[in-house]
């Protein structure tokens, strides 16, 4: 489906964050490792704070200028297998944990420069950083050590 | 059965004095989704005492204490945010975004509003002559009213009611009788705010309601959105009864585009100006005027973003353009389509047959485009308020601004440029009260005035702004000598 409007790339995004928030939250329960639990809370925490912001945009962050059509946009760009969650190994989860955090940033970094309200590229484009930054933190667990 | 809408008067959901209705239809759907009570004078009566009655009380409750009240009511918003624009979707027909952002302008004119203790305040002045003191103050005036056009049915009231009643009046809103869901749904966050009763009143109805309002006695002002012949009467009617009044009426907005815009860029922009809100906005484009050669390419790139809009079920998010506001409606914007094509100008798209799927008895209309338009056309003269756009082709700057000065309207007017000089000589020359440089809707926001001239604005005082807090007060001077 097209992304050709605010409120779609709004919507989408809030139901991305959602839904990694509700994996991180299974994935939390299921993995073993006090260092991954630790890191899989932050990030659960964090996509908390993200859907909080993603509502608060989509309300408060309204001009004109929300209604300019949108082009070069597709969410099926963005869509994931979700596969990771039936696994139960630590190495497994954090696999899926970088999936996510990768899907996120890429989305949240592409998206920034397309919509047409500088303050929402704006927001987007922060979002994108802090995904860059848990995503330098995910990789110094590494996947040999669980 | 559908669920019958109810007057707010004295803090109380009641009936109507007659039972006469009308009915409210889904323009997306075309089904009747609601009936509202056709109300009567004798309604009006009843709001106006009620109000009447609250206004004392109100007028000496502290400005702070009024506006905590409005404090309240913007959380009671934010939580009904959602509900609010869609219930507006569903009997408007614009898109949600559209209707998001409606709501959101609504808010803000409540954020503007609290700060009544700061734009409230009047002046002084000591000894102008020895030992003689001369203050200004002002003070509200009694009960104020507003009657709301269908296109804005959540936000326009909210251009005066939160201005007149944080500066002490009472209030009585009469919204259009096409669209009454949308502000009962904020009036059920009044009613759970806690206003004391009788400070803000809803009576729902059509003419009988309107002259209610405009001939009561005890109504001291009145705030008018609507077609400019209805702002017209409003404006005379207040002058026969001696009331405050400030009647926006309707417009033609010109949108100019100079041979050196950056059309690329400034498309997406463009198309809004036009189609959104499907064209029901006394700010949309209506005349594309090109000017110098720019004329062939800016055709060619319109026509080709117009057709790629989506149209649809304003609820479903990505659709880019809704459906108009009622059948009557569609069938006058067709009828101005029909007079296009006899008058002589070149249907170049043409949105009559368009067809959305799953919705075979929407109010649907597609983006039209007529090119090879004559400014003496009624296409390119008269309101036509829906998704049809006249492209007129002009030589020069001159003779764009030679069309907006021969326009019975003043609404707003456009211009897209990269010259700076360009753009001072348009704002500076063009009669229009709003207007866009480089963006198509001039919308100003709540703590700007909203209004037009000419044919579009009849009265003194803008919607919202600061000045809206001289509509709602008198100034009264006061000289005192102790000495």
């Amino acid at each position: 489906m097209a992304l050709s409007t605010f409120g779609a790339i709004m919507g989408f995004s809030a139901e991305m964050v959602q839904q990694t928030e509700a994996f991180y939250e299974t994935m939390f329960q299921k993995a073993k490792d006090p260092i991954l639990r630790e890191a899989l809370e932050v990030l659960l925490e964090e996509e908390g704070k993200n859907y909080s912001l993603m509502e608060r945009t989509r309300r408060e962050n309204v001009t004109e200028m929300i209604l300019e059509p949108i082009a070069g946009l597709d969410q099926g760009d963005y869509e994931i297998e979700m596969r990771g969650m039936d696994q139960t190994k630590d190495a497994d989860l954090l696999k899926m944990a970088l999936i996510l955090e990768e899907r996120e940033r890429r989305f949240f970094s592409e998206v920034s420069d397309k919509v047409p309200l500088p303050e929402v590229g704006r927001i987007f484009r922060k979002v994108a950083q802090k995904k860059e930054r848990s995503l330098a933190r995910l990789k110094t667990l590494g996947l040999n050590q669980f | 059965m559908v669920g019958r809408i109810k007057n707010y008067i004295n803090g109380e959901w009641m009936d109507s004095e007659i039972r006469e209705f009308g009915d409210v239809w889904c323009p997306a759907t075309g089904e009747k989704i609601a009936e509202v009570p056709l109300s009567t004078a004798a309604d009006m009566d009843k709001a106006a005492q009620a109000a009447k009655e609250a206004y004392w009380d109100w007028r000496c409750t502290p400005p702070l204490t009024r506006a905590r009240y409005f404090f309240k009511l913007k959380d009671l918003f934010e939580n009904a945010f959602e509900d609010i624009a869609r219930t507006l979707v569903t009997e408007e027909g614009k898109t949600i975004d559209e209707s998001r952002g409606e709501v959101r302008r609504m808010i803000e004119n409540v954020e503007h509003a609290t700060g009544v203790t700061t734009m409230m305040t009047g002046y002084n002045l000591e000894d102008i002559a020895q030992g003689i003191d001369c203050t200004a103050e002002r003070q509200s005036i009694g009960v104020f009213g507003v009657i709301a056009p269908f296109n804005f049915p959540a936000m326009v009231p909210w251009w005066f009611l939160p201005y007149a009643v944080v500066s002490g009046n009472t209030y009585i809103v009469k919204p259009s009788e096409q669209v009454p869901m949308t502000q009962t749904r904020i009036f059920e966050a009044i009613d759970e705010c806690g206003f004391p009763e009788g400070v803000i009143n809803m009576v729902h109805g059509a003419r009988d309601a309107v002259n209610g309002m405009l001939y009561h006695p005890d109504i001291k002002g009145v705030s008018f959105v609507g077609q400019s012949a209805t702002a017209r009467y409003v404006y005379k009617a207040c002058g026969e009864t001696g009331k405050r009044v400030q009647a926006l009426g309707g417009a033609k907005n010109f949108v100019l585009v100079m041979p050196d815009a950056e059309l690329d860029r400034h498309m997406p922009s463009l198309i809004t100006s036009f189609y959104g809100c499907a064209g029901e906005r006394c700010l949309s484009g209506s005349v594309l005027v090109a000017v110098g050669d720019v004329y062939k390419e800016l055709k060619e790139k319109f026509v080709a973003a117009a057709k790629a809009l989506k149209v649809g079920n304003g609820l479903q998010e990505g659709i880019q353009m809704g459906p108009v506001v009622s059948k009557k409606h569609k069938e006058k914007v067709l009828g101005y389509i029909e007079k296009g094509i006899k008058e002589g100008a070149k249907l170049i798209l043409d949105g009559r047959n368009i067809r959305v799927d799953g919705y075979p008895n929407g109010f649907f209309i597609g983006p039209t485009v007529f090119d090879e338009v004559h400014p003496d056309m009624s296409i390119a003269k008269e309101e036509i308020f829906g998704p049809v756009v006249a492209l007129i082709h002009v030589k020069n700057l001159d003779e764009g601004l030679k069309l907006i000065e021969n326009s019975e309207y003043g609404n707003a007017a456009c211009l897209y440029t990269t010259n700076g000089k360009t753009a001072r000589e348009f704002k500076y020359r063009a009669v229009a009260s709003m207007m866009g440089i480089n963006l198509g809707i001039a919308a100003p926001m709540s703590f700007f005035p909203f209004g037009g001239a000419k044919g579009s604005f009849f009265g003194d005082i803008k919607g919202h702004g600061r000045e809206v807090f001289q509509f709602f007060t008198d100034t009264k001077v006061v000289i005192q000598r102790w000495t």
